[in-house]
């Protein structure tokens, strides 16, 4: 049975044609694409990939190591909307393309597009959490640090069988399909370690998640979502109302001939329904007696089957917002017997770490504090703004003078005229004068540049050095919560329901280990 | 997977008054659980998990206590029947009936439903029994401790007029006292976790679950039994297969976590569920070779010269799997002839740490890593039993070997002696000169394989310098494969988060740049040796650049922390105290394949026209 490797479990070296692959623009800003080869209707390119960080079309991300950074093409993206001409446009401005680039001709009739001058992305694989970050929204989403947590305490491991109610969105249908995989189903490779004589006889316990949705149509774009990420092994979607029918699974149902018949055999449950306590009925491991707390609907003509492994500790969690549901859930978890009962809530964050920048020297340039960053400095940054005050106040004053001795001179020329017996005394006097001034005028710019520069002068310089300055490394490290948390997520209550140990088993343990 | 209490495992006992206690369970031996007594450890085999005994007194002519299960009922009882009690009030909604009880509530026919505060006296003179009556009480020890407890309230003076919520309160604390129970938890990695946190935090960084959980998923830890090896575009060095690096200061606990989620961390008996191995299991109340000496060479030099030198491809390796046969079950009656305990064939065997998918491989800064809590789940990495799975799936190499493998001693090549020589050896001295070259065959082995890099992602749960760890672990990592640095402060991821922060790369991008301007041509990279170009051990460390910032992508930094509540019928609330300490950090990345040169982002960046901030403004 040639399988096609899972590219969550195992993407290969390279991404390849018809594989789920992931663009990874910014932190939280991905996007999940299938990868594909085939020729488009819309682009002469085939199928592009349009970001905000420019255009990709596929044949630059098939068969590209998985991590590189790719870079934008020129795509003509503007004609998508003209039909007819679109395609011929397409075509002539791709073969202006093609000789562009190297004149180097593609071997498809998908047209090679030409390198853009910016822009760029990297094709990262697709794990559980990048999908969480960019899956199509359906429902709520169950994210990293809850459903991380939730496997964590569940002790899902490889191999188990896990119910999930309510699959939704799909996130922790990956999650959980990660965390119990242990194989492919017929392609049991026997690896040393692991295996050995007993395990070979025994047929293996493949890791699978039994998945139900009562919503029809997030059932069916969650089957074909399973089917085109190669988890079809894995995980089984149901379509059904778990309230009232339960979570047995016809032993045909099966994708393939499976071990045990009896499915879903689960070791672990996860709900996320509105009401969960309506589906704890339906998870016990002999039939409940006729007068039980939960409305009678009529016992089912079948004969009883568990939906839980008869062999294992089943652990459950609930993942309800209110906690009025909690309550509830939880009074039924004790009515049937759950043990171990505890609930949660999780509180995550992201810090975002960047630099802090503070001092006068930062004084326009963007990001960054131009407070003084210490005593010191503001206290010098005072006296220097003192001290230009004073020569400036100086300054005022000496234009002042000037300009009442521009004054007199006036007054005294219109004197002269009248009556021009002392002309040359005054002259000589102006001369003196000026000299004085020149000498005034000297020193006053040699104070002027032992001062501190003016504020102009101290942005322009600034803005001159913070192109050269290594600001990667200035100033203090910082790291805060970042700007929207989520308080609240869901509560999650874990409880466990051991096997069932009757008297009987009691005496037979009895005899075989002893007292 | 713990199915039920098999002989030889480790499990938890958990005390009414909460405290753990961990015990490896042995046959035939008794179990002592302090003040509340001691009972045979056969009454606990067989049996399964979570269950709750409470410990019957000795009757007439019995020599041992016996035990009794507990059932779910009876351990609900209580908050069942006062939850019955408090619905009524709930429904009527009124604003009164929530939480705060101002005044006695009374019902129409005059029964008081809700009590109040108002009459609590704070004396403890309202018990009546005197503390040498309690204690004589005890001493008589009946009736598992639930008649001391109905003693004991019977005499309190004003039980009836406590509030429901006190008198829980109260009988809840006597029960904590008196009650000779327990319950049976499985020792996984999340109970463990639990019980180290509690008793030496320090020990595994105050690793919590949450961050166990955490690791596990940004890591992509998942079982690679099934992975492909595969050969880099290179043509040397390798991809995937499920391998992942660690780095471990946690005592093995992070490698435990990984583990249990590969699915090599448990002996596959102990994976096996279903009744059909009893037969089998009966077998091994003999103590298991665990704790045996792996490498005896001595008796079986044949065994040793057939051992091939294992190449680290995938498609030869499976190929030497062993026959079936004759790996776990000793035939008995070879067994108890030869030695006092069953011992493991050693035909065919499979040399340690030889698998080449589903692989943990361990740097640790001493000569013999510190997986001490692995104990717990029967492995010793100092000598470790065949049958573990992680015998085969856990490598270890110091960081000398990982980074200057030639001045490692065993990665030096002893000289091969012909057969001849051997012959005419005492055997003590053949045993050492075979275990001399398995030792090489192993540690060149793991040497070649780490250093051909393309680790499926690297963990990193160490007090070494995260910068200095990744500066050499990252190249290690495939493209697209996941790093994850944990650590209890914040302060060195923070640090970290800025040698990879936008700013720096852009730096460096600039730097490099201008280097590769200035030496045109001149390129150098380490592959011709069939490994990946690490940077040379005594390069000048780059002060500005100790990591190549761009080899990763999106760091982010994260914590999470779990808070519990108490719900109980109109008491639900979040509990009132719990553990501070460290919160413990997780710094995550992707590896990636940087191009080279300058690369010209896109993207509106408000107008910003800075030269540096234009590179590599696109991903965070």
């Amino acid at each position: 049975m040639a399988h096609r490797p899972c590219p969550f479990f195992d993407p290969g070296t390279q991404s390849s044609n018809n594989t789920l692959g992931i663009l990874q623009l910014k932190r939280d800003l991905l996007i999940p694409t299938i990868l594909s080869s085939e020729p488009s209707t819309d682009y002469a390119e085939g199928k592009v990939e349009t970001t905000r960080f420019g255009t990709f079309p596929h044949s630059t991300l098939i068969n590209q190591p998985w991590g590189t950074q790719v870079l934008a093409s020129v795509v003509d993206t503007g004609s998508r909307g003209a039909k007819g001409k679109k395609r011929k446009r397409g075509k002539e401005e791709a073969g202006k393309e093609e000789e562009e680039d190297e004149g180097r001709p593609s071997d498809s009739q998908l047209v090679k597009a030409a390198t853009a001058s910016s822009g760029f992305v990297h094709l990262i694989p697709p794990t559980p959490e990048t999908w969480t970050l960019c899956l199509p929204h359906r429902t709520q989403v169950v994210y990293t640090p809850d459903y991380s947590y939730i496997l964590q305490r569940l002790r899902a491991r490889p191999g188990d069988h896990i119910i999930e109610a309510g699959a939704g969105s799909g996130s922790f249908t990956h999650a959980a399909a990660r965390a119990v995989f242990n194989g492919y189903l017929g392609q049991d490779v026997t690896r040393y370690g692991t295996e050995d004589s007993r395990r070979k006889r025994k047929t293996k316990r493949y890791g699978r998640v039994y998945s139900f949705e009562y919503h029809e149509q997030r059932a069916k774009q969650l089957v074909a979502e399973v089917e085109s990420h190669g988890l079809r092994d894995v995980v089984t979607i149901t379509n059904r109302d778990v309230y009232g029918d339960g979570f047995c699974l016809p032993s045909s149902n099966g994708p393939a001939a499976h071990s045990s018949d009896a499915e879903p055999d689960a070791d672990i449950i996860f709900l996320d329904l509105p009401a969960p306590w309506l589906a704890l009925k339906h998870l016990t491991r002999s039939p409940l007696p006729s007068p039980t707390a939960t409305p009678a609907e009529g016992t089912t003509p079948t004969p009883f089957r568990s939906p839980l492994n008869p062999k294992s500790a089943t652990r459950i969690c609930t993942f309800s917002p209110c906690i009025e549901q909690v309550q509830k859930t939880i009074t039924a978890l004790r009515e049937y017997g759950w043990l171990e009962i505890s609930m949660v809530e999780i509180q995550a964050k992201r810090l975002d770490v960047r630099r802090e920048r503070v001092g006068l020297s930062e004084e326009g340039v963007r990001g960054a504090n131009s407070s003084a960053a210490t005593v010191k400095e503001a206290v010098q940054r005072l006296r220097d703004v003192e001290g230009r005050a004073k020569l400036f106040h100086g300054m005022q004053i000496e234009k002042q003078k000037e300009v009442m001795r521009k004054v007199e001179k006036v007054k005294k020329g219109e004197q002269e005229k009248k009556g021009s017996s002392s002309g040359r005394d005054t002259d000589i006097a102006t001369e003196k004068r000026d000299a004085q001034h020149k000498i005034n005028a000297e020193s006053k710019d040699t104070l002027m540049s032992t001062l501190p520069p003016s504020k102009h002068d101290r942005l322009q310089q600034a803005k001159a050095n913070a192109a050269l300055r290594p600001a990667y490394k200035e100033g203090r490290l910082i790291h805060r919560t970042e700007q929207e948390i989520k308080t609240h997520t869901s509560y999650l209550t874990f409880a466990v329901l051991p096997r069932e140990w009757t008297k009987e088993d009691e005496e037979q343990a009895r005899e075989k280990w002893g007292r | 997977m713990h199915s039920y209490i098999r002989p030889y495992t480790h499990i938890a006992l958990r005390l009414p008054s909460g405290i753990v206690k961990v015990l490896e369970i042995i046959p035939n031996t008794n179990i002592n659980i302090g003040k509340f007594g001691t009972f045979p450890a056969n009454l606990l085999l067989g049996r399964p998990y979570y269950l709750t005994f409470e410990l019957l007194d000795k009757e007439e002519g019995k020599s041992q206590t016996e035990l009794r299960v507990v059932p779910a009922s009876e351990l609900h009882a209580e908050t069942l029947a006062s939850d019955d009690a408090a619905t009524p009030v709930e429904s009527k909604e009124e604003p009164t009936a929530d939480g705060g009880v101002q005044f006695d509530i009374v019902g129409e026919n005059g029964e008081v439903i809700m009590r109040n505060n108002r009459l609590t006296v704070d004396d403890p003179s309202r018990q009546t029994l005197s503390m040498e009556e309690i204690e004589e009480l005890k001493k008589a020890g009946t009736g598992s401790g639930k008649e001391i407890i109905a003693k004991i309230m019977a005499s309190h003076m004003a039980l009836e007029e406590k509030t429901k919520f006190s008198l829980a309160k109260y009988s809840l604390r006597k029960a904590k006292k008196y009650l000779r129970r327990f319950t049976v938890l499985p020792l996984d990695v999340g109970t463990l976790a639990e019980y180290v946190l509690e008793k030496e935090p320090f020990k595994v960084m105050e690793l919590r679950e949450e961050s166990l959980g955490l690791i596990g998923a940004w890591a992509n830890i998942h079982c690679g039994d099934s992975s492909r090896v595969l050969t880099a575009h290179d043509g040397i060095s390798q991809i995937g297969g499920g391998r992942w690096l660690v780095v471990d200061d946690t005592a093995g606990l992070v490698v435990a976590s990984l583990a249990e989620k590969m699915g090599i961390l448990y002996s596959p008996e102990e994976e096996s569920e279903g009744e059909e191995e009893e037969e089998e299991e009966v077998l091994n109340l003999e103590k298991p070779q665990n704790g045996e000496p792996t490498e005896t060479g001595s008796e079986n030099p044949q065994q040793d010269t057939e051992m091939p030198d294992i190449p680290t491809d995938a498609s030869s390796a499976p190929q030497t799997a062993s026959n079936p046969n004759s790996t776990t079950k000793p035939t008995p009656s070879l067994s108890s002839s030869l030695k006092p305990f069953p011992r493991k064939p050693h035909r065919n065997h499979i040399p340690a740490m030889s698998s080449p998918t589903n692989t943990l491989t361990i740097l640790h800064p001493n000569a013999q890593p510190n997986l001490a809590l692995l104990k717990y789940f029967n492995f010793d990495a100092c000598d470790p039993s065949p049958t573990h799975p992680l015998y085969h799936h856990l490598k270890s190499l110091s960081w000398l070997q990982l980074l200057s493998p030639t001045s490692s001693d065993d990665y030096r090549e002893p000289p091969l002696l012909s057969d001849s020589v051997l012959a005419e050896m005492k055997s003590s001295k053949r045993s050492t000169y075979y275990k001399k070259r398995r030792r090489w065959e192993r540690t060149k082995r793991v040497v070649d394989e780490t250093r051909r890099g393309g680790f499926d992602g690297v963990v990193v749960a160490g007090v070494m310098s995260p910068e200095s760890v990744l500066r050499w672990c990252v190249p290690l990592v495939k493209g697209g494969g996941r790093v994850v640095v944990y650590s209890n402060t914040v302060e060195p991821l923070v640090e970290l988060c800025d040698l990879y922060s936008k700013d720096r790369r852009a730096a460096f991008v600039q730097r490099e740049v201008e280097r590769q301007e200035a030496m045109a041509g001149v390129k150098k990279e380490g592959e011709e040796n069939g490994t990946v170009a690490l940077p040379e051990l005594d390069e000048e460390e780059d002060l500005d650049f100790p990591v190549n910032p761009t080899l990763l992508l999106a760091p982010t930094l994260q914590t999470s922390r779990a808070r519990d509540w108490q719900v109980l019928p109109g008491r639900t609330h979040p509990l009132m105290t719990s553990k501070g300490g460290a919160e413990g950090y997780l710094f995550t990345a992707t590896r990636v394949l940087p191009l080279e040169g300058k690369v010209e982002a896109r993207g509106n960046f408000r107008g910003k026209k800075r030269k540096t901030g234009e590179k590599t403004a696109v991903p965070t």
